[in-house]
């Protein structure tokens, strides 16, 4: 498995770790949740997720990323024990969850749950939905805690509304209270996000995050949108096809890409084939490093970023601009190499050449990523 | 004429002339009945309170109760079993559960009356069991009533939560499971709640039809206020008593139909937009499978599979003694020319009613549609008194022709086409007509060229809907028909008196055959199979 960036873990789990006498390394930690080769089938043959691995540790915010039909909503309900599991074993705080034959009840598992639609008890006003899994709190406490939840969400004063009586926005905080209230040992959200208009939206990813960090809450979200994952994960895990394909950091999934499904999926990417001659990878957009150390003869590709490209206006070159994309705050230059192929650049808003001007491209990257040609 | 945007042109007055006076025609019965009864003086209430109307209501509203519980057992456990369960057969049992609804109530009694009789097939096998002297209870008896309109009304619970429980939003249950709430809890505290309203509006629907029963309870000679109405008018002719009746009963009836209405709206509201996850059926082994069936079949036998074999063993023996006969086919001929010239004038008034309410639903115009509905609360005997009364005002030369008849029919169920009709109108986008009418075609034009053709379907539906209603009638038939003008329901229920229970038979059949097709093409517009 690939260790998080550590730097995200220091910073979400400090405050309890002070508490319990400073903290070293994350193995000495058991994990909050663990899948272990997880695989679920919805009929006999037909698998929806294969061989899952992964752990998620307390205060972390996993993003389960990818397409519709990857199985990463599966993943999330065989998590709450909603679905089975065909082979593998879940485990939640250590203890086991899952396993073929074993299917622990989802009201037994205290996960928290909120759905697309966060299926909100229509016949129950804000309060008694709030405090819907708080049956077996004595009344003064769980008043207490409902309160709580409500300030916590920023929802006071309207305690005594129906859903429907609430903007999709509000609709989101009630249904966060409501999974948040029994204190939930993992938070598993369903795209969240997807029932809200785009402004909305990005408030309350904002709002979010910063109430997950602020009651250290585990949490895993799925979504198909990367830069929602981007803008929440401490660590995202990309799914396809049911299976696992890279699990890292941000910045790692979308510098590094494990996979050209990935690196494809996580943003904008153009892949130039090439071939490996003296230990370098010759393409038509010039050199890379070989990084992988591939023997030479093996035909290659090349992984570029549009904010790798950089374009300059040069005459004689045989590189033609074929379209600009205005995007506000960056110009999109869809560029005509002389093979036919096209590659993107991404420039300035400023920057504007007209179609058809002959342009220099310089890659500038970091990293090379490269994926034998198959 | 008001409209709900300035620009729109107003309905045109002859159409609004027409809806108005039908209105008022289709209000007249009622208005008169609620009159007579008003005016009866307090000598005629008195002696009803003191007499009568302390035991009617008490039977009726028991019979309402117990046949209350019971469709609610039957119909949401129905709905349970096959919504959430796979097994064996599922599909077929999903339809069959429909099919008693094309059983009149009071071919259901009749049938009942023989097989619960005194030394009828069930009382001789419980006397093999439990010695020779022992009884059951008699069909003609608060139990046999309660047990005949449980099992001719439960369906209308069934298919109402079968339809809600396949569009629940199965996430409701998962987030309680995922609150911590137990399978038990999450039934009584989330599910059962959230169909709650489809639930009564099936459970109205059912009570409605008990209210207003006439076929069934007369037949069991259980006393309730629609049996009593209508022994005021053929044993005491006092129609000032049988009006002061009447009218209790419309209010009766009245509270069920706002009820209904009310939480049919409600639940409408109560129907989750959007996504939703969709539930996976449980599989049953053998034994759940066995168990299932066992109950499915004890249920459909009850209420269809037994009253269907035993009607065609009768109709066979009926047959073979030659009963069906020349006379029969006239009884056959009496049914249809009545049943069909009602229902096509029915279709007839209730177009402009439709039209009007949906496309310039102005508060005249729904008050109109809301007058037409009437007939709801108007149960046989009380729709036919109003006319016998009103005609003999009015036109006492009509009085004993099927003209009577024919309205009394018409005032009686264009409620219910008119339900088929409205919705189908209401899914016509007005835009398509206003494209007609861009094109060059009039008002009448584009109603024939355009809105027409697109709500055939509907109307047809409601056609079918009020002819096999006509067929099934039984009180008015019975007080209204002209000497000697016999239809196949009142064959049923003349014979069944008798205890002539092989003439019967045939009569019974012809209307379950003739049912049979048109409750399946009415249930499958609104059917999903999952």
């Amino acid at each position: 498995m690939i260790q998080p960036d550590p730097t995200s873990i220091d910073q979400s789990a400090q405050g309890r770790e002070a508490s319990a006498g400073g903290r070293t390394n994350r193995s000495s930690h058991k994990p909050v949740l663990e899948l272990r080769h997880v695989t679920c089938a919805y009929e006999v043959g037909e698998v929806a997720i294969s061989d899952i691995s992964f752990s998620l540790f307390k205060g972390e915010i996993l993003c389960l990323l990818g397409p519709s039909g990857c199985g990463k909503t599966t993943t999330l309900r065989a998590i709450a024990g909603f679905e089975a599991v065909a082979s593998g074993e879940v485990y939640l705080e250590g203890q086991l969850a899952s396993e073929p034959g074993l299917l622990v009840p989802t009201e037994r598992r205290r996960v928290g749950m909120v759905f697309q639609e966060y299926a909100l008890f229509p016949h129950l006003r804000v309060v008694e939905n709030v405090a819907f899994g708080l049956h077996a709190l004595p009344s003064a406490r769980r008043a207490a805690q409902v309160e709580s939840m409500i300030e916590l969400v920023g929802l006071t004063g309207l305690e005594q509304r129906y859903p429907h009586e609430l903007s999709g926005g509000q609709q989101q905080r009630v249904a966060l209270a409501r999974a948040l209230a029994q204190n939930p040992v993992v938070l598993l959200l369903d795209e969240p996000f997807s029932n809200l208009d785009p402004d909305m939206a990005s408030k309350m990813r904002a709002d979010l995050h910063d109430l997950l960090r602020r009651t250290n809450t585990t949490a895993i979200l799925v979504t198909h949108d990367h830069e929602e994952a981007f803008a929440m994960a401490d660590r995202i895990a990309v799914l396809n096809n049911g299976r696992l394909e890279q699990m890292d950091t941000p910045e790692v999934i979308y510098h590094t890409p494990s996979t050209p499904f990935v690196a494809d999926f996580v943003g904008q990417a153009d892949f130039i084939p090439g071939m490996i001659e003296n230990g370098k990878v010759l393409t038509e957009i010039g050199e890379f490093p070989n990084q992988e150390n591939y023997p030479g003869g093996v035909k290659v590709v090349v992984m570029v970023r549009p904010d790798d490209v950089h374009i300059v206006p040069l005459e004689n070159c045989e590189a033609r601009i074929q379209a600009r994309q205005f995007r506000g705050s960056e110009n999109l230059y869809t560029i005509a190499l002389p093979s036919g192929r096209v590659v993107h650049s991404s420039e300035s808003s400023t920057s504007v050449y007209p179609v058809g001007t002959a342009v220099e491209l310089q890659v500038i990257a970091t990293h090379t990523v490269l994926f034998k040609q198959t | 004429m008001t409209t709900t945007s300035a620009g729109r042109q107003a309905a045109p007055r002859s159409l609004s002339l027409v809806a108005l006076l039908v209105a008022g025609l289709l209000c007249l019965p009622l208005a008169y009945v609620t009159y007579q009864a008003l005016t009866a003086g307090s000598l005629v209430w008195g002696r009803l309170w003191s007499t009568r109307i302390p035991e009617l209501l008490s039977n009726t509203a028991w019979l309402a109760v117990s046949v209350a519980a019971g469709t609610l057992v039957l119909g949401i456990s129905l709905a349970w079993i096959v919504v959430r369960f796979d097994f064996v057969g599922r599909r077929v049992w999903e339809w069959a559960l429909v099919l008693p609804l094309a059983v009149p109530s009071f071919v259901l009694a009749y049938v009942y009356t023989y097989l619960l009789g005194a030394d009828g097939p069930i009382e001789q096998a419980w006397q093999a069991v439990a010695g020779p002297e022992s009884h059951i209870f008699s069909p003609y008896s608060y139990a046999g009533a309660t047990l005949v309109m449980t099992l001719a009304t439960f369906p209308f619970v069934y298919l109402m939560a079968r339809a809600a429980l396949l569009n629940f939003n199965v996430s409701f249950e998962e987030v309680a499971r995922a609150c911590g709430a137990s399978r038990l809890r999450t039934l009584f505290r989330v599910t059962l709640p959230l169909i709650r309203p489809a639930i009564v509006a099936g459970l109205s629907l059912a009570i409605l039809y008990v209210v207003s029963d006439f076929g069934a309870v007369s037949l069991l000679r259980y006393q309730t206020l629609t049996y009593a109405v209508y022994q005021q008018i053929t044993g005491r002719y006092d129609h000032a008593a049988a009006s002061a009746l009447s009218l209790l009963l419309v209010l009766f009836a009245l509270t069920f139909l706002v009820t209904e209405r009310w939480f049919r709206h409600r639940s409408r509201f109560f129907q989750t937009t959007g996504r939703y996850q969709v539930f996976v059926r449980k599989r049953c082994g053998p034994t759940g499978t066995l168990l299932i069936t066992a109950y499915l079949v004890l249920v459909f036998g009850a209420a269809f599979g037994v009253p269907a074999l035993l009607l065609i063993q009768w109709s066979l023996s009926a047959v073979a003694e030659g009963a069906v006969d020349a006379r029969f086919f006239g009884f056959v001929w009496n049914s249809a020319l009545l049943s069909g010239s009602a229902a096509t004038f029915a279709l007839l008034i209730g177009i402009p009613l439709a039209y009007l309410a949906s496309r310039w639903p102005s508060r005249l115009n729904l008050l109109c549609v809301q007058a037409a509905y009437t007939g709801y609360v108007l149960p046989g005997p009380v729709a036919a008194l109003a006319l016998l009364v009103v005609f003999s005002h009015i036109a006492p030369f009509l009085y004993g022709t099927v003209v009577v008849l024919i309205v009394a029919y018409i005032v009686h169920f264009l409620p219910a086409g008119l339900q088929s009709m409205e919705p189908a109108l209401q899914q016509v986008a007005p835009n398509l007509e206003e494209a007609s009418r861009s094109l060059g075609f009039g008002m009448v034009p584009t109603l024939r060229k355009v809105t027409l053709p697109l709500v055939r379907g509907g109307f047809i539906a409601a056609w079918v809907l009020m002819f096999l209603q006509c067929m099934k009638e039984l009180p008015a038939t019975l007080l209204l028909r002209p000497v000697g003008f016999d239809t196949l329901a009142v064959r049923v229920w003349l014979e069944a008196s008798e205890e002539y229970y092989e003439l019967a038979a045939p009569s019974a059949l012809l209307i379950i055959l003739l049912t049979l097709p048109a409750l399946l093409l009415l249930v499958s517009k609104d059917w999903r199979a999952a």
